[in-house]
């Protein structure tokens, strides 16, 4: 029998009491586990801490689970529903298209167009062969037959490519020619490449195309005894504008074609317009066929949109500004949006108290891969209590399946350290169908721009830790904050960002105050919008954490499921998009960093990112603002200045990511410092957003800028923000027992938010008459 | 270190803390990093100019041009195997032709129709009966080749099945009367039933003792046929069958005609050779040689079933030839079970190079001109072919046909040697080897790390070292902090991490294998306790590599 391993996800991740929430369940080496929901408290299991906490739940459910060994599909492809069959081309016919491959040859087929049947040699595609060559063939069931091109394709270069085949004689003719502009491509013209090859031989017989087999752009059909069919030979590249016509195009009306991405009419059968259906608020995954019988293409696994096409100008950076020169559309061979496994099991979810859950499920010694927790957050049915816990699922997102241990050769020098890595990072690096995260690059060296829960994700569970950095990270250090406010016993309730993202500030605006997550780092407009308007009428709002509110996100209206970042030119980014691909294809809008874009932190939340390190970290130190009657009453029942010499992320509250107060980015300028970290190592650098012209000295131990600061203003209406300016604060918090200093400083804070009317200090706002 | 006083360094971190004295380490005094780069001055291994003239036309490519190829009908096999590439060094469209043995198989055909014209008259007779004997010859050691050579199994029985066929068939031309032109396919019977006959043995007995086996088996069928009165014992062998050359030809054209037709058998001996060889069949038994039979069969090759479609297919073509053999010489005689003609058969195939249609041919071509053209030398000729045979178990791998990959390996090989003579080990690249990097980047980063390494070797101290043992993590002093930075930055091939067994109780060491989808391997199965531990065991190893290169 083989190894045990479960693995699961839920097609939610923010229910209500009430609502269904369906998991599905892929295992290994066994067909029942045993389930159990839990109420996850504290996911840290550092000896610093209370250690790991969760409370079992009775529900109906719990039990025993049969599960099933699950497939997934991985690779971008499209699909095109043909039910007359217009495609079984049996007479003569051309496939052209433009392409931009990412990484040809390296041994791996990679399918064009076509409707081709891997497994069994029938129909016909267009392809790049194993060594990087263009490639027409087809089969009749028995046996193949192929024409390829004089000299591979070269990666990164912007191709025309055609195929003609004439049923009579059996004449096929391969057309390929380089149609890079100045802008799109790698080579310049000066590199003395001729891109050209133009084949023709005779072939043997003609392609049989029966009706099972589906066209694809970007794959082909395969098969499997356990499986079924499946989809294989992805491309690693971008098509813009692929046709198929019922006859031979001639040279010159190739050249045309190639000339101005429009395809001749006569004998047309399908023309994809991959630049077609754009619309200033995005892209959907419908790939439009402007040919006469409608043959829309649908995406699988979201092949990337609004990417440079081939005849990119550069002068327009958006596909809003010249829809018609980014009609690229990109694929990977390992691009997962939605595993779309077999449904394991539906739940209604009971009535239960707003917090995070889990469905634990279980086999054999219940160690490593033999435990998961899918992870659900349950809001409430009404707001009732004060506080709220703001989840950032959007950042979960973000970092899901990260691999950058494994991957990354930044990440050791970046973290100060040398990986810790547990079973389960290694079995995520060993298998393909986990997806990426939006640190990580696709094997073709494009960076990750999609990310998405209908998976299972790894690092969003309880116990898990960052390898690279040997502390938690992102849901199992939010639990933390929940772990304290359980502690501490207060009434508080939690809500996700895709609920912020799609409510709007309603979905704050019953609460005095609301607490942010350790690492809320990416985040939509919609969601930046509804916290600025709650905090402006009149809301409380603490930033818990540090490099939060940095990069500008999209989703889709109808899958929120899934999030599109874009990395820019600037701020600390795993990746770089391409040059004219720096617009969101799901909303239209610029990505990169809210700094960017004229939203910088500080504006809304006093502080904003400046640096991070992961080898150490430093106490706060009260700044003499704290001693202000605005704010001294902070620190209450706190002795001495040193707060937080104490923690379960690299012993103190002060590091890991740090924001820092900024009047020239929008701090209001009423804001107090009321404490401040100090003393960084200089694997602490200065980010690069902040830097112009980088020089000697921009680490902890030179660069005063480099401190996390606590940040306390007050808004409108009896609004008010305080911010930490650090993610090891919250990592603080259950430090003793919840029994030391930043947690007493938290608590005062949160009751004094949670009350509503005048806040304490509020009135000693006088101009200052001083004799000392 | 030798210096008494170890300077002190001074956490600058610590100045933000002044409440508690700063932390103090011994460490290292200071050396600059530019100590390596301005020490070095010089290549030490001599440096020699290289690059190669093209001194020969290579074709361009087709450029806009339509390229039309053209296939073998009805293959879907091409004329030629080209290959369009770009120069490297200029970035040239080229053409190469990768594949040139049909140039070479087309000459050789051509010589062989033309050379009667070429023959001296004075040997006429010897050389083209020589030449006929030649072609029959290396019709057999084609079909024999495809059991030594693609199967790889030692059969000697070969003759064994020509001989049985050409005595068969002689015999029933004789007492039937059998028309010339059945003979062959009487013949090809009788070798398909012969073929069984050494296929059984073959699924039990492997290597040594299955050529002894076949070696009985023709030493039998000699003693029989010596024996038997039937098949000619007293005329020392058994001869009228018919011949297909007319009666009416003169002598010279008889001996024409009879070398045209054995040409002609030789050409069809090389096509099934092609067809068995460079078909399924031929990769199914060039998969499943001796010693390999377990892989095969675990990658789902029938290799039994593979071994006996070879023996019949192979037999029933030697039956063939046998019958052709009867008929082109009137019969047949024992000596074609003698050992002397297995061995120069053997030393035909060993000449040539086993595994290869032309090593077949022509080692066939050399010991049958030894043996029947310089008739002159004498017995002298036996000495000879056998001095070549010598020399070629000697000092070739792969026969004649095996010499230019034999020659590559050999200069690849001397190439290594000099280069690991004359270069330093992770040093700077020779112009040699910086022709075959691709990226030139590389060139220049085999020179950066070299001078770091050679750096940071002399910060390698006992300070250094109880320092990282100290505080594994944090701020470090220069010296210390050079190195992690420099370990940190390694590749991700091969690089070392720490795997937790238990969270803050055990951990291990072990290196990345930098290849997405593949898992890091074990480097020792200690076990530390803490991640402190484990990070100051990693960093021990470092150093020991550091200090290693």
């Amino acid at each position: 029998m083989a190894e045990k391993k479960i693995f699961g996800y839920a097609d939610k991740i923010s229910v209500k009491p009430g609502d269904d929430i369906s998991f599905y369940v892929h295992a290994d080496g066994t067909d029942i586990v045993d389930a159990q929901l839990v109420r996850l408290i504290h996911g840290d299991a550092h000896p610093a801490g209370p250690g790991y906490k969760e409370e079992e739940i009775a529900n109906e459910a719990n039990g025993v689970w049969r599960v099933r060994k699950q497939f997934t599909q991985v690779g971008s492809f499209l699909t095109v529903a043909d039910p007359e069959q217009r495609l079984a081309l049996n007479g003569s016919f051309s496939l052209c298209t433009f392409v931009h491959p990412n990484s040809p040859g390296g041994g791996r087929r990679q399918c064009l167009l076509g409707k081709w049947d891997a497994f069994g040699n029938r129909g016909y595609g267009l392809w790049l062969n194993p060594d990087g060559f263009l490639e027409f063939g087809f089969g009749d069931g028995h046996e193949v037959d192929y024409l390829d091109a004089e000299v591979p394709v070269l990666k990164n270069n912007w191709y025309f490519v055609a195929a003609t085949f004439d049923a009579k004689t059996g004449v096929a003719t391969l057309y390929q020619e380089g149609v890079a502009t100045r802008y799109n491509s790698l080579l310049s013209k000066v590199a003395n490449v001729d891109f050209r090859s133009h084949v023709r031989e005779t072939l043997r017989f003609r392609p049989v195309n029966p009706p099972e087999i589906p066209f694809l752009l970007a794959g082909a059909r395969d098969h499997h005894t356990l499986r079924g069919d499946f989809v294989t030979q992805c491309l690693n590249g971008k098509l813009d504008r692929p046709a198929v016509f019922d006859r031979v195009l001639t040279r010159d009306e190739l050249d045309r074609y190639r000339d101005s991405g429009l395809a001749p009419q006569n004998g047309l059968v399908a023309y994809w317009d991959t630049a077609e259906g754009y619309s200033a608020q995005g892209i959907g995954d419908r790939v439009i066929d402007a040919g006469p019988y409608g043959l829309h293409a649908e995406g699988y696994n979201r092949p990337v949109r609004a990417q440079t096409g081939f005849n990119w100008q550069g002068k327009d950076d958006c596909f809003r500004l010249a829809p018609e020169q980014y009609g690229g559309i990109e694929f990977h061979d390992d691009a997962i949006i939605d595993c779309k496994w077999e449904l394991t099991r539906t739940i209604k979810v009971p009535d239960l108290k707003s917090g995070a859950y889990a469905f634990r499920l279980r086999t054999g010694d219940a160690k490593g891969m033999r435990e998961e927790y899918i992870v659900f957050f349950v809001r409430p049915v009404k707001p009732k209590a004060p506080i709220l816990f703001l989840v950032p699922t959007g950042s979960y997102l973000a970092y899901a399946n990260e691999h950058l241990s494994f991957d990354a050769e930044i990440m050791q020098p970046l973290a100060g350290q040398s990986p810790i890595l547990s079973e389960v990072d290694i079995e995520l690096y060993q298998t393909a169908e986990f997806g990426l995260s939006l640190y990580d690059h696709h094997a073709d060296g494009a960076g990750v721009c999609y990310s998405t829960y209908r998976r299972p994700i790894l690092n969003m569970r309880p116990k898990a830790r960052m390898s690279s950095m040997g502390v938690t990270w992102q849901f199992p250090a939010d639990l933390s904050i929940i772990a304290w406010l359980e502690h501490q016993g207060y009434d508080y309730e939690i809500t996700t960002d895709e609920d912020l993202h799609r409510d709007g500030v309603g979905a704050l605006k019953p609460y005095s105050v609301v607490l942010s997550g350790t690492h809320p780092e990416y985040v939509s407009e919609a969601m930046l919008d509804a916290t600025e308007d709650y905090i402006a009428s009149g809301g409380r709002f603490i930033y818990l954490g540090g490099n939060g509110f940095y990069w500008n996100v999209g989703y889709h209206g109808d899958d929120p499921w899934c999030m599109e970042v874009r990395k820019l030119n600037s701020g600390m980014r795993a990746w770089q998009a391409r040059p004219g691909e720096y617009y969101l294809a799901t909303t239209g809008q610029k990505s990169g960093l809210w700094k960017d874009l004229g939203r910088p932190p500080q504006k809304v939340f006093g502080v904003g990112f400046i640096s991070e390190g992961f080898d150490s970290a430093r106490p706060f130190r009260r700044m003499p603002d704290s001693w202000h009657r605005r704010a001294s009453w902070m620190m209450e029942g706190i002795e001495g200045e040193i707060i937080g010499d104490f923690g379960l992320a690299q012993g103190a509250a002060g590091g890991i990511e740090i924001d820092r107060y900024d009047l020239t980015l929008g701090t209001p300028p009423h804001s107090l410092i009321v404490a401040s970290s100090g003393g960084h190592s200089d694997n602490y650098q200065t980010v690069v957003e902040e830097v112009l012209y980088p020089y000697p000295g921009l680490s902890g131990s030179h660069d005063y800028r480099v401190r996390a600061d606590m940040v306390y203003f007050t808004a409108p209406n009896d609004g008010a923000v305080f911010s930490t300016g650090s993610i090891a604060f919250s990592q603080s918090l259950p430090y003793k027992n919840f029994d030391n200093n930043v947690s007493r400083l938290l608590g005062n804070i949160v009751t004094a938010f949670s009350k509503p009317g005048k806040l304490p200090g509020w009135a000693w706002s006088a101009e200052e008459k001083q004799w000392r | 270190m030798s210096d008494t006083t170890a300077p002190i360094w001074i956490d600058p971190t610590d100045s933000q803390h002044p409440e508690t004295p700063a932390r103090e380490v011994p460490t290292n005094p200071y050396l600059p990093h530019q100590v390596t780069w301005d020490e070095t001055t010089r290549f030490r291994p001599k440096m020699y100019l290289v690059g190669r003239l093209r001194y020969y036309y290579k074709w361009p490519g087709h450029g806009g041009a339509l390229w039309t190829r053209t296939r073998y009908w009805p293959t879907r096999r091409r004329v030629l195997n080209i290959h369009g590439e770009y120069n490297p060094k200029t970035m040239r469209r080229e053409k190469t032709i990768v594949d040139k043995r049909p140039i070479w198989w087309m000459l050789a055909l051509a010589a062989f129709f033309l050379m009667p014209l070429f023959v001296p008259v004075s040997s006429y007779n010897t050389v083209m009966s020589a030449a006929s004997v030649f072609a029959i010859y290396a019709a057999i050691n084609l079909c024999w080749m495809l059991v030594v050579g693609t199967a790889g199994i030692f059969s000697l029985a070969t003759y064994a099945v020509v001989g049985a066929a050409a005595y068969g068939t002689t015999y029933m031309a004789i007492t039937l009367g059998l028309p010339w032109w059945v003979l062959p396919f009487a013949g090809m019977l009788i070798g398909l039933a012969f073929g069984v006959l050494i296929a059984l043995p073959a699924m039990r007995l492997d290597g040594f003792y299955y050529a002894l086996l076949t070696l009985g088996v023709v030493e039998l069928c000699r003693v029989y046929v010596v024996q038997s009165r039937q098949f000619g014992s007293a005329t020392g062998g058994l001869y009228g069958a018919p011949s297909y050359l007319p009666a009416w030809l003169s002598q010279s054209n008889r001996l024409l005609l009879g070398y045209y037709v054995a040409v002609l058998l030789m050409i069809l001996a090389l096509a099934l050779y092609r067809f068995v060889d460079g078909k399924r069949l031929g990769r199914l038994l060039r998969m499943a040689q001796e010693k390999k039979e377990g892989f095969a069969q675990a990658c789902g090759v029938d290799f039994i079933r593979a071994r006996i479609m070879v023996f019949l297919i192979s037999s029933a073509a030697l039956g063939f030839i046998g019958g052709f053999y009867a008929t082109h010489f009137g019969g047949a005689s024992p000596n074609l079970f003698s050992f002397d003609t297995l061995l120069l058969s053997l030393a035909m195939l060993v000449i040539g190079g086993i595994g290869r249609a032309e090593g077949a041919v022509a080692g066939t071509l050399i010991v049958v001109f030894i043996d029947r053209v310089l008739i002159d030398l004498g017995p002298l000729r036996f000495v000879l072919i056998g001095a070549i045979m010598l020399g070629v178990v000697l000092f070739l791998r792969g026969g004649i046909f095996g010499i230019k990959s034999q020659f590559r390996a050999w200069r690849d090989k001397k190439k290594s040697e000099r280069r690991s003579t004359r270069a330093e080990k992770g040093g700077e690249m020779l112009p040699e080897e910086a022709t075959e990097v691709e990226d030139k980047d590389q060139v220049y980063f085999r020179r950066f790390d070299k001078m770091q390494r050679d750096f940071l070797k002399r910060l390698v101290s006992d300070a250094v070292i109880a320092e990282h043992k100290s505080k594994p993590l944090g701020q470090h002093s220069e010296a210390l902090e050079r190195l992690l930075i420099y370990f940190r930055r390694q590749g991700q091939i091969d690089k070392y991490a720490i795997m937790v067994l238990e969270e803050f109780k055990a951990y291990r060491i072990v290196a990345l294998s930098g290849h997405r989808g593949t898992a890091p391997r074990m480097v020792e199965d200690r076990n530390y306790e803490t991640p402190d531990e484990a990070y100051h065991a990693l960093f021990l190893r470092r150093v020991q590599d550091l200090l290693e290169t």
